[in-house]
């Protein structure tokens, strides 16, 4: 049974994200240098510093680190004519929003606050990006940014709807939009088995709206960084490590809707449900360097026209699933 | 030390380099990249994210200040190092690594630094029809002469409306006049055997593959798959420096071909006649931007048997080179650079982006002036 936490987990809950958000930060770096080391070109000795498993769970470790340092002594940027409320907003928000959608997500039988509209104060929480990302596109008055805004918006208009389907079905499954209860749901089966076309499109749409890996063109190398062209130092990381929030925050999400969420033999709950967060992570960070970033021109089509009549359907099947469990 | 200090320490063990590149200078160029490789260091997007400026080759009077902007637009802490010569191109990156972690110097540089210059008094934006009879602010927007992925010294002067491309000029920015130049390293091999030097089949097989690779590299970063772009560098770095793995070749070839995603994205952008491609001696860009990147992975997948070849490469004219026919008059790049503006218009920024990347024109072959003994190439300085 999956309970609100008493109030002194809101604390806990930026830890464990933060150290999630970390792990996986690391381990992008070390799966980047290790394919460096398979270019098999010069690669020298020390390969990015990647060598044997010791040197990647250094590098694991550092890589961030470095990272965030950096992004803490830089000096931070203005252009000219800015909105600079609204532009320093933006990131605010990108950066609140992972942490603000993770309050429903449980860890193990606790969640920080268990709402009866759970599902719904997610989505909510993470259609706060679109407003964030854009505004600091916007804001920053730089045409790269701008355009890099609205791609933004053009991705949330593909995979919106498809994720809200997901959502739903999961709902569906356990006639309920509390998470708690779609977790105690999954007791005997996993939702993952019977939706698993659900499963699939919730994880794309999650990578989407994180705005990483194959869908990062907002942030994208061929406009100089997108929306992060005219930023640096705090403004850039407040986007960088909202990112990789919102990333964890809906694979945790995923994990609790479709993959049992604490449920499972041996171990105590919040371990389960953190070796399952891990391994989607893991799964994610590993499809992601084997495709090339999607633009939305190409990807509008699809997510219209073949991701969301099949979410559709799934929903379908769920819902006649759910009325027949009702009848009998 | 404080807080800053050791932050600015810690930085400075991964620096983000910036490499800002001159025709001419594309020997120095790779031996950057391959040091920035090698040492696991990502290069920066843009100079908002960078620390540390690499400047390759001899940037001419108008490229010179394109640099010195993107260096005033670097937030510090940042170093910089001007790199002329392959050789000591790995001293001089860890030189400027070595003065990024230099907090008496970091201060100096932000005391030294105006409070940044604000220009008020901006004209409105003109608007015109669009492809869809609306009316929509029109803004003039150039890409490079300095970007990430971008061929040096290419300055595209583009019209858009939102993100699409209404009209589009190209413009040469070249290295330094004062400073003799050597042949443009891409077609070097076949230069040579028409100058009547001794070269091998092979030294050209490895010379065209490493080129394709190079293009690879660029396509596939500005496509934004970093990890197939890391590979293709590491494996021109490979055949560049004689440790060439042709199993490494052929399994990109294959993985990369494999990618149905990527056709996918690349489909239909920036199409170019076939005939019109042979008539102007190009034949290597016709098609769409997948024709072009498959083309050049099959044409890298062929050369690998060619590799150990011994025997001289005939010195004839023209010669094939890897963007083009060499030696009829006006350099293949320079023939890509017409054919450009006009492949761009009306597609959207990321499409222009991968057009550009696809035809990967080499401004060395531009500016350099002694084309196999035809007209010498004219030079258009960025002065227009």
């Amino acid at each position: 049974m999956v309970e609100s936490a008493p109030l002194w987990s809101v604390l806990v809950l930026p830890l464990v994200l933060g150290a999630l958000a970390f792990a996986v930060a690391g381990l992008d770096a070390v799966v980047a240098a290790r394919g460096l080391r398979g270019a098999r070109g010069v690669g020298g000795a020390r390969g990015g510093g990647a060598a044997g498993l010791g040197g990647a769970v250094r590098l694991a470790v550092t890589a961030p680190l470095r990272d965030t340092a950096r992004l803490l002594v830089q000096r931070r940027r203005a252009t000219t004519r800015p909105d600079p409320a609204l532009w320093r907003l933006g990131g605010a928000v990108v950066f609140a929003a992972g942490p603000l959608a993770a309050l429903v997500v449980p860890l193990g039988r606790y969640a920080v606050t268990d709402l009866s509209v759970g599902v719904v104060w997610f989505n909510a929480m993470e259609v706060g990006v679109w407003g964030g990302l854009w505004l600091a596109g916007w804001g920053a008055n730089s045409a790269y940014s701008l355009v890099a805004g609205y791609r933004f918006v053009a991705q949330g208009l593909a995979y919106e709807l498809p994720h809200m389907f997901a959502l739903i079905t999961a709902a569906l499954g356990a006639e309920s939009l509390r998470v708690g209860a779609i977790v105690d749901a999954q007791d005997g089966l996993w939702f993952v088995v019977w939706m698993p076309v659900g499963f699939v499109v919730f994880l794309v749409s999650a990578v989407a709206m994180a705005f990483w890996g194959p869908f990062s063109a907002p942030l994208g190398r061929d406009l100089a960084g997108g929306v992060l062209v005219e930023l640096s130092g705090v403004d850039r990381l407040l986007i960088l490590a909202g990112r990789w929030l919102l990333l964890v925050a809906a694979a945790g999400m995923s994990v609790a809707l479709f993959l049992g969420g604490g449920h499972g033999p041996l171990l105590p709950a919040w371990l389960w449900t953190l070796v399952k967060t891990i391994l989607v992570l893991a799964a994610l960070v590993w499809a992601r360097r084997r495709m090339p970033t999607v633009r939305m021109d190409r990807f509008e089509e699809l997510a219209w026209m073949v991701l969301l009549p099949l979410s559709i359907l799934q929903s379908l099947v769920v819902s006649v699933v759910v009325l027949m469990r009702a009848a009998s | 030390m404080d807080l800053r200090e050791r932050l600015l320490c810690g930085a400075a063990g991964r620096p983000r380099p910036l490499i800002a590149v001159a025709p001419g200078g594309t020997r120095v160029r790779l031996a950057a990249e391959r040091t920035v490789r090698t040492r696991g260091w990502v290069e920066a997007d843009g100079p908002a994210d960078a620390d540390l400026l690499l400047v390759c080759g001899h940037p001419g009077p108008e490229l010179a200040a394109a640099v010195e902007r993107v260096w005033a637009a670097m937030p510090g802490p940042r170093a910089r190092s001007q790199m002329v010569r392959a050789q000591g191109a790995a001293d001089l990156v860890e030189v400027g690594r070595r003065g990024l972690a230099d907090w008496p110097a970091a201060r100096a540089d932000v005391a030294d630094r105006l409070s940044g210059m604000r220009i008020d008094g901006r004209p409105m934006a003109d608007r015109a029809p669009d492809r869809d009879g609306l009316k929509l602010d029109v803004l003039h927007l150039p890409l490079g002469p300095i970007l990430a992925d971008w061929p040096a010294g290419l300055a595209l002067r583009l019209v858009v409306q939102g993100d699409i491309v209404q009209e589009a000029e190209s413009e040469v920015f070249a290295g330094s006049p004062s400073v003799g130049r050597d042949r443009p390293f891409w077609s070097e091999s076949w230069l040579r055997a028409a100058g009547g030097e001794r070269v091998t089949a092979g030294d050209a097989a490895r010379r065209r593959a490493a080129s394709h690779l190079d293009g690879l590299g660029r396509l596939l970063s500005v496509a934004g798959w970093p990890d197939a772009a890391t590979t293709a560098r590491g494996l021109r770095d490979g055949l560049l420096t004689g440790a060439a793995s042709s199993t490494g070749i052929h399994r990109f070839v294959r993985r990369i071909d494999r990618s149905r995603t990527l056709r996918w994205l690349t489909d239909g952008l920036g199409v170019l006649d076939d005939a019109v491609a042979r008539k102007h001696g190009v034949p290597g860009a016709a098609g769409d931007v997948t024709a072009r990147w498959r083309r050049w992975l099959a044409e890298t997948g062929a050369c690998v048997a060619e590799f150990d070849r011994d025997d001289p490469l005939p010195g004839q004219t023209p010669a094939v080179g890897p963007r083009g026919l060499l030696g009829i008059g006006q350099a293949p790049s320079a023939t890509l650079l017409d054919l450009l503006p006009g492949l761009v218009v009306g597609s959207d920024l990321a499409g222009a982006r991968l057009i550009v990347a696809s035809l990967d024109p080499d401004l060395d072959e531009v500016t350099h002036s002694d084309q196999l003994g035809g007209e010498p190439a004219p030079t258009r300085d960025g002065g227009r």
